[in-house]
């Protein structure tokens, strides 16, 4: 960074003697636009970094790898097709040829492999209630910083594709191009992170010492009279 | 109208938004009309808005921002340089 800062002094300093052509044109106006339509998704590509890397220094120079390629390879960039997409594309690349190999073996995953609905089924339990809404669950308490921890769990593939359709909305098409697999793919990918983020999402809230299958409905069974969703909740907040 | 089996089969992509509209109306019908289902539902909806909500709490740092800003910058007198080339022998002082 240093270094270049110095060259672009030199090159300010010297425009007598090294000519360059005024910005203009159509080359220039394209380039403005990239960098308008990139820094839009520039919040999307550093958190979905941030979920490849896990770690925010690495999450901020594979963003800048990313953009620069992208920059430069602009012009192959096929207009009025899906930019998000092709941005994501470049990111995934860019964190395979450099940045996975230096992060060595992906840790294997403990998660045990749990059923579609395992929040729903847990929650709801054996209390003939249904939950409708997480709000009303010690999920709730879950912050930022746990849910992104739940999302690091699961293993690299399953993470980038949950990361891209829950929280970034991409559509499996998008998915695909991003990511460089078919769509089937894309669907079982979803299918199985999907299942294990919700066991993940238990584990960090029996790590913040919320909760335990069974003392929800212990809870839940001593709170009669209550609500069993808010009585749930009630618990939660006070437990610590 | 699709049976239970479907429609929880179905939950999933009608959250993603990757059923053909037949299929949306299909699931619809069923969610009117089943209790069971649109409690599951609900609750998958919800979990869907707890993690994308947080998650998207989350914003790049300003000075990634700022770097971006001035790599862009760089990268703009980099294509402004690549011509004409500049004479040969001659050196910036």
């Amino acid at each position: 960074m240093c270094a270049a800062l110095v060259r672009l002094k030199a090159v300010n300093a010297t425009p007598a003697v090294r000519p360059t052509t005024p910005d203009t044109g159509e080359a220039a106006a394209n380039r403005a636009r990239f960098e308008e339509e990139a820094l839009k998704h520039l919040d999307a590509l550093y958190r979905t970094a941030l979920r490849m890397t896990r770690n925010p220094s690495d999450a901020e120079d594979l963003v800048q790898d990313a953009l620069v390629r992208a920059y430069r390879f602009y012009d192959r960039f096929e207009q009025g097709t899906n930019f998000r997409a092709w941005l994501f594309k470049i990111l995934t690349n860019t964190y395979i040829n450099s940045y996975r190999r230096k992060q060595g073996r992906p840790q294997e995953s403990s998660l045990e492999d749990t059923e579609e609905f395992f929040l729903y089924n847990q929650l709801s339990g054996n209390s003939g209630e249904r939950v409708t809404d997480v709000e009303d669950t010690v999920l709730d308490t879950l912050g930022a910083d746990s849910i992104q921890r739940a999302i690091d769990q699961l293993p690299p593939q399953f993470r980038t594709t949950v990361q891209l359709s829950d929280v970034e909305g991409l559509s499996y098409a998008e998915i695909a191009e991003a990511t460089g697999v078919a769509k089937g793919t894309v669907m079982s990918r979803l299918f199985r992170g999907r299942r294990q983020l919700q066991r993940a999402l238990w584990d960090q809230a029996q790590a913040a010492g919320f909760t335990s299958g069974s003392k929800v409905h212990g809870d839940a069974s001593s709170d009669k009279g209550r609500p069993k969703t808010n009585g749930v909740v009630a618990r939660a907040g006070g437990a610590q | 109208m699709i049976n239970c089996r479907n429609c929880v089969q179905a939950l999933n992509p009608y959250l993603d938004r990757e059923l053909s509209d037949d299929d949306i109306v299909e699931v619809r019908q069923h969610l009117e009309a089943c209790g069971g289902c649109l409690h599951l539902y609900s609750f998958q909806e919800s979990l869907r808005r707890l993690v994308r909500g947080r998650c998207l709490e989350q914003s790049a740092p300003e000075s990634l921002r700022t770097r971006i800003t001035v790599t862009f910058e760089m990268e703009r007198l980099r294509f402004k340089q690549r011509r004409p080339r500049p004479p040969r022998g001659v050196q910036p002082n």
